[in-house]
């Protein structure tokens, strides 16, 4: 789409663009501000915190458990364990003191090396595995009568959506009726009507945009100037907000800790368990070790 | 007396910069953090700014390791007076009744705070920490087993529960406690070595196996823990002189120990090498 390049009056250079970076750049700061006053601490319940550890416990047994011993091969073989007959444990305490409770013989094993058995029989046990015992009670948030929820929501839109959507508004009406600015790459016809509010030409290129659109690319680009001002965790910072619904994951407290209870029983349940020690002694005694930096020359003794 | 600015010549930049090092990586030199931070304190406290309550906490807690109460009480007050009605100062103040035995008050102390926020692991470590230090390890067991309960994923929590055990001599449960470190550290040498340890004073054919792989494992992860290699020697030959076992396994713990006794004297020849030079 070449044409010839349309040159634009300074003016607009010194009375369009810079305010507009400007105002866009201090509402966000504002907005930043206005945020932390009305910021209330979210109180953590012990439930949630002591729930979304045991879930990242199960999660690190499931990656690590490769590390851990599995079973004395020795109390296998004498048919002395089996996970089976073992009583239930159903608190980690009593986990701890498994041996005094061994239904089958009457004296403690003597081996209790069953690491990775235990403690998969500890969150998977069909009567009583802290997957399959522990239900919590789930009280389902309806967002219309929960009051923190609601007022949070409230805030989230005053805050943010209201403040984009008058100042477009507001600038939209104030810088009408002119081009402001080209964007670098070409564009096809089909972003006219959204970049071109207000400029009825149809001949012209859609790379050149009006001022809205100048506007709304201020608002995603200067986030790394609010980081630069303001530190990470910047209220001001609307893409972040974006992003929080979408890792849902990565969140430490899931809201239906049933389900997360769920999931995980059924990844633990057909996780095996590869002992990484199998073959270590071998492997360490083919090669002569390393004493690289064993012995420094100097020994700081002073403060300074 | 010569200040410490003046005995080593530093500035007081480079001053809370040692403490700032100190702080990160959590030295326990408290007659060095007294002398230090009580000096910055009282010379330079209005060129620190932010950092001042920061290297308050620090200096106090200092303080209290080096019986100084005075200095402890000047800290705190100063801090309190910033931060009114915060859990982090209120736990500060019982750290200084802890010092000075009142355990009562700071029972009550650390009870208010909980009543508060039943979240505050610091309060529980604290009431867990008194009764460590009144000897009252059974109490301490239990306790900390109950909180481990409700927070699974706190390390030092396991590594002290391990600590206490080994001291009870109930060594299945610290290994217990020891694997749940190693599984969630895997490539940390030292939790490797620990269990080894633990195994190999469990004793029995099994664990002196066990320990030996432990033992190999934290070699590999750090080829210079002269404590696991002495281990692995000591296990592989207690498990060669052992009458029950079969001859292939014999003849595997002899080369295994015959090894180790070789990098071992390598080890110590290097040494020897290295301090001729010097």
């Amino acid at each position: 789409m070449a044409g010839p390049e349309l040159f634009l009056d300074s003016s607009i250079r010194i009375w369009v663009v810079l305010p507009i970076v400007f105002i866009t750049f201090l509402v966000g700061v504002i907005r930043h501000y206005v945020t932390q006053l009305l910021h209330s601490d979210k109180k953590v319940e012990l439930e949630q915190v002591s729930d979304s550890q045991v879930l990242l416990r199960s999660r690190i047994l499931r990656e690590n458990g490769k590390y851990l011993p599995k079973q004395s091969k020795r109390d296998l073989e004498e048919g002395r364990l089996s996970l089976h007959s073992a009583t239930p444990c159903h608190t980690l305490w009593m986990v701890l003191n498994w041996s005094q409770f061994h239904p089958t013989t009457g004296q403690q094993p003597k081996h209790s090396s069953k690491a990775f058995a235990m403690r998969k029989h500890y969150f998977n046990n069909a009567e009583s595995g802290f997957f399959k015992k522990v239900k919590r009670k789930v009280i389902p948030k309806n967002p219309m009568t929960d009051t923190s929820m609601v007022t949070d929501m409230m805030k989230g839109n005053l805050t943010n959506v209201l403040p984009m959507i008058l100042i477009g508004g507001w600038i939209n009406w104030a810088f009408s009726g002119f081009v402001t600015t080209k964007v670098p790459f070409p564009l096809t016809l089909r972003f006219k009507p959204m970049l071109q509010r207000g400029i009825e030409l149809l001949s012209l290129d859609a790379s050149w945009v009006s001022s809205a659109s100048w506007y709304f690319l201020n608002v995603f680009g200067l986030r790394s100037m609010y980081n630069l001002l303001l530190g990470h965790n910047n209220a001001a910072d609307q893409s972040s907000i974006m992003q929080d619904h979408m890792t849902g994951a990565a969140m430490p407290v899931p809201p239906d800790p049933n389900k997360a209870f769920k999931s995980e029983w059924e990844a633990l349940e057909i996780v095996n368990h590869h002992w990484a020690l199998e073959s270590v002694e071998e492997e360490l005694i083919c090669r002569d070790l390393n004493f690289g930096g064993m012995v420094s020359r100097e020994l700081k003794t002073t403060m300074f | 007396m010569a200040s410490v600015s003046e005995l080593y010549d530093v500035t007081w930049e480079e001053m809370r910069d040692k403490l700032r090092k100190w702080r990160d990586e959590n030295y326990r030199n408290s007659e060095q953090i007294v002398d230090v931070g009580e000096e910055l304190l009282n010379e330079h406290a209005s060129k620190l700014g932010d950092d001042i309550w920061i290297i308050y906490e620090q200096v106090m807690i200092a303080a209290l390791d080096c019986s100084r109460d005075d200095l402890a009480v000047s800290c705190l007050q100063e801090l309190k007076r910033q931060f009114p009605g915060s859990h982090r100062v209120k736990r500060l103040a019982g750290m200084r009744l802890e010092a000075l035995e009142r355990y009562e008050d700071a029972t009550k102390l650390y009870d208010s705070i909980l009543q508060d926020d039943p979240t505050n692991t610091a309060a529980r470590k604290r009431k867990m920490a008194m009764l460590k230090a009144q000897g009252k390890s059974p109490e301490a067991i239990r306790d900390l087993n109950e909180y481990l309960e409700q927070f699974v994923g706190d390390q030092e929590a396991w590594h002290e529960l391990s600590e206490l055990y080994i001291n009870e001599h109930d060594y299945a449960k610290a290994a217990f406690c020891l694997e749940e470190l190693m599984m969630t550290n895997p490539h940390n040498h030292l939790y490797c070595e620990q269990y080894a340890e633990v195994k190999y004073t469990q004793g029995g054919l099994d664990n002196l196996e066990l320990s030996r792989k432990y033992f190999a494992q934290a070699l590999k992860l750090n080829n210079r823990n002269m404590r696991a290699l002495f281990g692995f020697y000591m296990s592989a030959s207690h498990i060669a002189a052992s009458p029950k076992v079969s001859a292939k396994v014999k003849k595997d713990n002899v080369r295994y120990a015959a090894w180790a006794a070789s990098q071992i004297n390598r080890a110590y020849q290097s040494i020897i090498r290295k301090c001729d030079r010097l």
